[in-house]
């Protein structure tokens, strides 16, 4: 019996196999099918090349975009007014990568815009080489990128250019500093708005606000409090190290200046001392207990209740906390942003150059029926017409130009900052952001105005009294003029480290992601340890990366940084 | 059967069991409803004050402002739509081919049994991975489907074994009285196995529906270009994109940070989300609860 | 055995099973019915389930996505040999193990408790509200029951170390998720309270298939509430429980990573991350879908081996089983 029932299965599966097998014969066929009119669709589409007859491109951007409305929005309309082009697009939601999956299947968009994973597409043969097409039919990007226009290109290998960079805004100037060492205002004031220029200052002005106030509102005073949850252990804690001690973010590296040879940050001897007085905040009671265990929502309920007078972190990240306070009226519990260091012999290069980065972009994929209509559409977005557009809407109905200048109505400005949800929708302001070449903040056009709708009077505008009188006591308007500005800087000529992809899928990421690891578990050791502990531990954390690799780590990427440099620098 | 006697007439280690059972179920009510109470709290909180902290199951500051932001989008309405058809298609299918193969698979003298067992059971243990899953739905001409809902998922092992170990519980006299009087098998498994078995699959029902429901990762993979055949969660999830900053550690340090941070209140709004997500599903329930009230099934046939 | 035959029982043997391969026929026709039930969704269950198999080839690749299948780089056993010298892998084998065997004792002898207590509930309202309750954390998401947790057992101003000290048990408040020992039995904890009810519903579809006529006998012999419990209602869905059992142990080192990860914190990693987690961040994430995918097949040659082995004990021991 039991012999019958195997050979029964047998039979079986033979059975299913020959069916399967016929199934898949049968449906590869649709696939050809669709290849071929794809074919078809070129030819047609060549023939038409340069027109304005109505044509619909698919696209695929790695970035959410919660708010597209197939471009039934104001601005859409007028874009498809102006180029007969209609964009059938998707967004990447959740941080799901699917550019693997597109690349793995050959089913690729016309139009794609991918993130870390853009050599996927480049080694699967996706994307096609734009240079010529930039040099015949793209004056206007070849106006935006300008001088940088060699650093699009793909590697030294392979000088093709494939994307177009659409995160970074050429000429990009910042206004404000948000990052720094954050003091309450209170703190300052109290103390008469000592210098706070070194870890010692910082630690002094908690210390003594802490003692004369050892509760605020009822509850106990926290001094400085950390934030570790995932990937903002990044922020909050470790990238300090470097700020603190003279480096500009590079990272989770430090590029020499004069060698470009990478160090895994942490490895560098003053990182070890800031931690110490990390170590040494903790071992004085000036650190928050729970800096290395609660949430990001712990600890902006935290800094909403007011009682934490410190912070080492950007404002993007503790917006909403301090947004709270001040909804409530506290503003002297709102924070100021103070260049502080581990002591005088380091300046802080938050603002030191980077130069046009280039980096992650949309390109046009061998699957696009025109590319020359594609490039022409990409190029009339990346022109003054275009860019104002997208940034500014219609003229008229988003904004009016007044004596010359560019001013939002204030019924739009309400409309924008109370349901700006449903403004991004109807307007389409915000939409298109990463749709083709841009200007950053602080560019000017033809005509004199800004592209962008930030620009330094805003920010001024934006402060509360507390603050501007914090900031008239130092001598200072905006947070940005306490730090040494870009102009004491050299520009960096490799950018910026970060931006430097590794290969996916290489020993190198699989190195990196193991120091990381061990990073994110030994830097909360040694800074909640024992004062004596502390040597032994940091000690441990060396052996460790060095067992992980971190030498072969550096090594390559000091390759990396090089290739770079070369290959962007060379004229 | 409890009922036909009073509490006073009943024994007193009876009565002391049902004191403590009464306290244990309080015990439990309380403890249950809490994380749900909070979601709800939180959901008509204000957004900003949210971030406050502290708010337990009431709102602190009342505001419908959450729940707007989700309702202001009117592809809600498509993805309902389909999310109640999949829902309902996909569970009267899975059902359908779960209790079938459960039926064949109880029969002990069925002679594949033991290969479609192994065959089953093994789908539970190992999967070809993602790329190759996608090509398989894209060679199938699933893409852009309805149906890519339904089929890839249809037949569910755990489920099938999970109804098949409760027809094993059935009296075996049942099916071959039956048998004599002249049924076929699939007279038999409509007939008599299934009306015996709501219990069972009044449950597993639920938690295809549930599945179902909740589903979202298929939208997105197989579906995101079709727009008449996007899902409820698939929306909310992009709503929720729209107040959540990114996660991933290079992100924040694009340029843009000021126009992604300005849309922000993820915390209440994700609440919200829950509370629209969940509360059509919890809806479903009470239908099936009237069959799991004891041996209501075996009883009505028997008499 | 056969090639031992005398020939003159040789014709015998063919004879017979020619009879055998006849009456296998005949009994296949009359069970036409039964192949007809289930023979479709096999051919279903070998499409979606048995053919994107193939995938595995990857695990002895470098895998590119794009390069044609053939032209991709092979490297053997590589990425296992990578997979089983990397110490890290036995420290997130070992967390996996634990918490799942803590998650296997906690999430059966609960629901189970629970759906016999629920049935024991007089007071058909009071039951389906309970009932009802029980399963609603279910439906809130881990980041929200997690945020919950970790508040509940915060040092600053949590509930519990605000009792803890009310009661005088303790004078300075325990920074519970700090402490790397606890780790486990808080994940377990919260995984029992969230998904106790929802799991009890199996269990109570199953006591609702007990013949009341048990009880009844039961009680006209005197028997209390304990004494039917452990003699009716435990015996009557002792079938349910074994094979959810056996499909448990199966699954015994796939337990996900969402819980774990969003309740941990780095002082407790060590303790914290799971294989399903080693598995994003070193493969998939790292785009190495090739390591990601000898994981996977790790994963399943494990999962299938404890499968067997579950089957074949309880087959022998308690006389129930999958297969």
């Amino acid at each position: 019996m039991k012999k019958h029932d195997f050979s029964l299965a047998g039979l079986i599966l033979v059975a299913v196999l020959i069916f399967s097998l016929l199934g898949c014969a049968q449906n590869e066929q649709p696939g050809h099918r669709a290849a071929e009119s794809e074919n078809g669709d070129e030819q047609a589409g060549d023939s038409s090349g340069g027109g304005l007859e109505p044509i619909t491109f698919t696209a695929y951007f790695e970035d959410p975009s919660p708010n597209w409305n197939n471009m039934q929005d104001a601005v859409g309309k007028v874009i498809t007014e102006k180029t007969g082009v209609t964009i059938d697009a998707e967004f990447a939601v959740s941080g799901v990568d699917r550019i693997s999956l597109i690349a793995a299947s050959g089913n690729y968009p016309d139009l794609i815009s991918p993130k870390g994973s853009a050599d996927q597409l480049v080694s699967a043969g996706a994307m096609i080489d734009l240079t010529d097409l930039i040099e015949q039919h793209g004056p206007n990007l070849k106006k935006v990128y300008g001088e940088y226009l060699p650093r699009l290109r793909w590697s030294e290998e392979d000088p093709s250019i494939y994307f177009l960079p659409t995160y970074d805004g050429v000429g990009q100037t910042y206004f404000d500093a948000g990052g720094g060492f954050q003091l309450q205002h209170a703190v300052v004031q109290e103390l008469g708005y000592p210098e706070i220029r070194t870890v010692k200052d910082f630690e002094d002005a908690i210390r003594t606000y802490m003692e004369r106030h050892p509760t605020i509102d009822g509850q106990p005073t926290i001094g400085l409090s950390l934030l570790a949850d995932d990937w903002r252990i990044l922020i909050s804690v470790t990238n300090n190290a470097f700020y603190a001690t003279g480096a500009p973010d590079d990272g989770e590296f430090y590029i020499d200046p004069e060698t470009f040879e990478a160090t895994y940050h942490y490895r560098r001897p003053e990182e070890k001392e800031y931690f110490r007085w990390l170590n040494h905040m903790n071992a004085t009671g000036l650190l928050d207990p729970e800096s290395f265990v609660q949430k990001y929502d712990q600890y902006l309920a935290k800094i909403a209740s007011g009682r934490v007078l410190a912070l080492t972190d950007q404002r993007w990240q503790f917006q909403d906390g301090e947004n709270a306070l001040k909804a409530e009226g506290k503003y002297e519990r709102g924070y100021g942003h103070y260049p502080v260091t581990l002591n005088e012999q380091y300046v802080r290069k938050d603002f030191q150059g980077t130069g046009f980065m280039g980096g992650w972009g949309i390109g046009i994929t061998t699957s696009n029926p025109d590319p020359v209509r594609a490039i022409q559409f990409l190029d009339w977005l990346a022109s003054e017409e275009g860019q104002i557009l997208r940034r500014w809407g219609i003229e008229g109905e988003h904004y009016e130009v007044v004596d010359g200048k560019r001013v939002i109505p204030p019924q739009v400005m309400e409309e924008k900052r109370n349901n700006a949800a449903q403004f991004e929708r109807t307007s389409g302001i915000g939409l298109y952001e990463m749709f083709s070449a841009k200007y950053g903040d602080g560019v000017l056009d033809s005509t004199g105005n800004y592209f962008t709708t930030n620009f330094p009077e805003q920010i001024v505008e934006s402060y509360n009294e507390v603050e501007k009188e914090v900031l008239a006591h130092y001598n200072a308007t905006t947070w940005k003029d306490l730090f040494p500005s870009e102009e004491e800087f050299p520009v960096r000529p490799w950018g910026a480290a970060w931006q430097i992809q590794m290969p996916t899928g290489s020993d190198l990421s699989v190195i990196f992601q193991r120091c990381d690891d061990i990073m994110k578990r030994r830097i909360p050791q040694a800074v909640l340890a024992d004062p004596s502990e502390f040597d032994e531990i940091w000690d441990q954390f060396m052996a460790e990366l060095i067992e992980a690799g971190v030498e072969q780590m550096e090594r390559e990427y000091t390759e990396l940084v090089r290739k770079k440099v070369a290959f962007w620098n060379e004229t | 059967m409890a009922g036909s006697k009073t509490w006073f007439s009943r024994s007193w280690p009876d009565r002391c069991f049902d004191l403590f059972n009464f306290m244990f179920m309080i015990f439990v009510l309380v403890i249950t409803l809490y994380p749900f109470l909070h979601v709800l709290a939180i959901s008509l909180n204000d957004s900003t004050d949210t971030v406050r902290g502290g708010i337990h199951i009431w709102p602190r500051q009342f505001t419908l402002a959450n729940y707007e932001v989700i309702f202001q989008y009117d592809t809600l309405l498509t993805g309902f739509r389909n999310s109640v058809l999949r829902t309902i298609v996909g569970t009267a299918l899975g059902l359908i081919s779960a209790s079938m193969l459960a039926f064949t698979l109880s029969r002990r003298d069925f002679q594949a049994r033991k290969f479609i067992s192994v065959f089953l059971a093994l789908t539970l243990y190992f999967s070809g991975g993602l790329i190759p899953v996608y090509m398989l739905i894209r060679d199938l001409g699933l893409m852009n489907s309805f149906w890519v809902y339904v089929f890839p998922g249809m037949v569910n092992a755990f489920f099938v074994f999970v109804i098949r170990s409760y027809i094993d519980g059935l009296p075996y006299s049942l099916q071959e009285s039956a048998k004599l009087d002249g049924a076929n098998d699939f007279v038999i498994y409509w007939r008599i196995i299934m009306p015996l078995s709501k219990p069972v699959l009044a449950t597993i029902a639920l938690f295809i529906a549930v599945g179902q429901w909740n589903a979202w990762f298929d939208t997105y993979l197989y579906n995101g270009s079709a727009r008449h055949l996007t899902t409820l969660q698939f929306e909310l999830m992009k709503v929720l994109e729209s107040t959540t900053t990114s996660g991933s550690s290079q992100d924040f340090r694009g340029q843009n940070m000021t126009e992604v941070m300005a849309r922000v209140s993820p915390e209440s709004v994700k609440m919200a989300i829950t509370i629209v997500v969940t509360v059509p599903i919890l809806l479903v329930y009470p239908f099936l609860q009237r069959y799991f009230v004891k041996g209501m099934t075996l009883g009505a046939v028997k008499s | 055995m056969e090639a031992q035959t005398p020939p003159a029982s040789a014709s015998l043997g063919a004879k017979s099973n020619d009879t055998k391969w006849r009456s296998f026929c005949k009994k296949a026709f009359q069970q036409r019915y039964l192949y007809l039930m289930s023979i479709p969704f096999v051919i279903w269950v070998f499409v979606f389930h048995y053919v994107p198999v193939w995938g595995w080839i990857m695990a002895f690749q470098n895998y590119r996505p794009g390069l044609p299948f053939f032209e991709q780089e092979w490297v053997g056993l590589k990425h296992f040999l990578d997979l089983f010298t990397d110490r890290y892998f036995y420290t997130v084998m070992r967390n996996t193990l634990a918490m799942s065997l803590m998650g296997l004792a906690v999430g059966f002898t609960l629901p189970i408790f629970f759906a016999i207590m629920l049935n024991e509930l007089r007071g058909s309202l009071f039951k389906r509200t309970v009932q009802t309750v029980a399963y609603l954390p279910h439906f809130v998401s881990w980041v929200v029951v997690a945020g919950i947790v970790i508040k509940l057992l915060s040092i600053d101003r949590g509930a519990v170390n605000e009792w803890l000290l009310w009661l005088g048990i303790i004078d300075q408040p325990i920074p519970f998720m700090a402490k790397e020992k606890w780790f486990w039995w808080i994940v377990t904890a919260a995984d029992a309270w969230k998904e106790t009810g929802w799991n009890s519903i199996i269990f109570l579809a199953a006591i609702a298939g007990i013949d009341p006529e048990l009880y009844e006998a039961a009680r006209v012999d005197g028997a209390g509430r304990w004494r039917q419990i452990w003699h009716i209602t435990l015996p009557g869905i002792r079938s349910v429980i074994f094979v959810l059992m056996i499909l448990s142990i199966g699954n015994l080192i796939s337990i996900g990573f969402e819980k774990q990860f969003l309740l941990s914190n780095p002082l407790v990693r060590e303790y914290a991350e799971v294989l399903e987690l080693y598995a994003l961040n070193y493969g998939i994430g790292l785009a190495r879908f090739s390591y990601g995918t000898a994981i996977g097949i790790f994963n399943s040659v494990i999962s299938v081996t404890l499968l067997f082995i579950a089957n074949g004990l309880f087959k022998r021991y308690a006389n129930e089983s999958v297969m």
